[in-house]
């Protein structure tokens, strides 16, 4: 085997799997032995150019602002989630898990009102006139006790707040009521059971608020 | 603290990030992007030798691949998944701007482009390692085709077929394309070594 010969099989065989008569050659020549180590050289030096530059801060800039528009990026909801990820597999634990909660918030709630001094009970309000309910009643269907209570709890806050609050209620209980007949319907569809976990969530969200900010 | 603790700690912290950034969590993006921005980055700049063009490029890989995070299951590591998709990016513009991928058969440049052959050739080797800086200048000057193979390749770490099939082009002809851009690294490198030499300073 001569040079050229060798030279032309160098892009077959330059990682390996030489003949003999190729790594013969290889041995016998050291232009095409020096040849080979100096590609290899170049081969294995190329790997430090991997990271080497670094993009202009604008580069970030302009993908914050485009993520933020598409509503890729938005703010979390506020405080911590009562219901466990969507990623997590539901069962009748997780599924009871958002309704404890709403219950453990109506108790709090009903504490409140009681004035109770249990240590685990929340702080007691500075007693104040509460708003008649009856006129933050809208719609078809009047907040049941619990909606009661919780209207009753931020009493102390502003016409304004106390008719926003009414109303948020109302939105999420048609939410609910309008999520449950739908997965009444059919009992197997998942999407619609994890539609009324939704709706559950987003009750619990406007309890949460409506306590947090009541709280002194 | 060791390097393969440190490695562990970051996949933690990606994981975690990874999680968040479903959620739609702002901090949570910049974390996944400060972590692969240098080599996304890198890629582009050596496949397009033009920092304008690269930050683009890189722009628009973590674009997409930040509307497509919710997909991202875990099957693959991260970084592969997006240096994938950076890849597909670049690649993508380049063919819009009609540059020349890689030939089938046809030879991508003139004869005077074309390595010289070693035949009968008394010229030195390299030797020891090769200046980084050189190195970056021989790459950015390579022809466009020979430069994304030997990104591709011997930067980024992909193998013939990966190449072959990223590109358009046929294992034999990857391999072919990458051992010319050697070749003209080489002697590139060589050229530059022997006019150092020279200089009296």
């Amino acid at each position: 085997m001569n040079c050229r010969e060798f030279q032309e099989i160098l892009p077959e065989a330059f990682g390996g799997g030489r003949t003999a008569e190729q790594e013969e050659h290889l041995k016998s020549c050291p232009m095409c032995s020096g040849l080979l180590a100096d590609l290899d050289l170049v081969a294995r030096e190329a790997r430090q150019l991997r990271e080497l530059a670094e993009p202009s801060p604008r580069v970030w800039n302009s993908i914050e602002i485009e993520l933020r528009r598409e509503g890729v990026i938005h703010e979390p909801l506020r405080g911590p989630t009562l219901v466990p990820p969507i990623s997590r597999p539901w069962n009748l634990g997780t599924w009871l898990a958002p309704v404890a909660a709403l219950a453990l918030v109506a108790f709090g709630i009903g504490v409140y009102q009681r004035g109770s001094s249990a240590p685990q009970s929340p702080p007691q309000l500075t007693a104040t006139a509460p708003a008649p309910v009856s006129s933050l009643q809208a719609g078809k269907n009047p907040p049941n006790t619990d909606d009661q209570q919780l209207l009753a709890a931020v009493a102390s806050r502003s016409p304004a707040m106390r008719a926003q609050y009414a109303s948020n209620l109302q939105s999420v209980n048609a939410y609910i009521r309008d999520a449950e007949e739908s997965a009444q319907a059919d009992p197997n569809d998942e999407e619609a059971q994890q539609i009324v976990m939704d709706a559950y969530e987003q009750r619990a969200a406007v309890y949460e608020m409506a306590l947090d900010r009541s709280l002194p | 603290m060791t390097d393969a603790k440190k490695l562990q700690g970051d996949k933690l912290s990606e994981a975690a990030a990874i999680e968040r950034a479903k959620q739609g969590d702002a901090e949570a993006f910049q974390l996944l992007y400060n972590l692969h921005k240098r080599r996304v980055y890198s890629l582009c700049l050596r496949m397009t030798a033009n920092t304008a063009e690269a930050e683009d490029l890189t722009q628009e890989a973590f674009l997409q691949l930040f509307r497509k995070i919710a997909t991202f299951r875990g099957e693959s590591a991260f970084s592969t998944w997006l240096h994938r998709m950076a890849v597909n990016v670049v690649l993508m513009q380049l063919r819009k701007k009609s540059l020349p991928v890689v030939p089938l058969d046809e030879p991508l440049e003139s004869e005077e482009e074309a390595p010289k052959k070693e035949l009968g050739s008394q010229d030195p080797v390299l030797a020891g390692s090769i200046d980084r800086l050189q190195l970056q200048r021989a790459v950015d000057a390579l022809p466009p085709g020979y430069r994304r193979i030997f990104v591709l390749h011997d930067v980024e770490g992909y193998e013939h077929n990966e190449i072959a099939a990223m590109v358009g082009c046929s294992i034999g002809n990857s391999k072919s394309q990458l051992h010319k851009a050697r070749m003209k690294l080489r002697e590139s490198l060589r050229t530059s070594r022997a006019e150092k030499a020279t200089k009296p300073w």
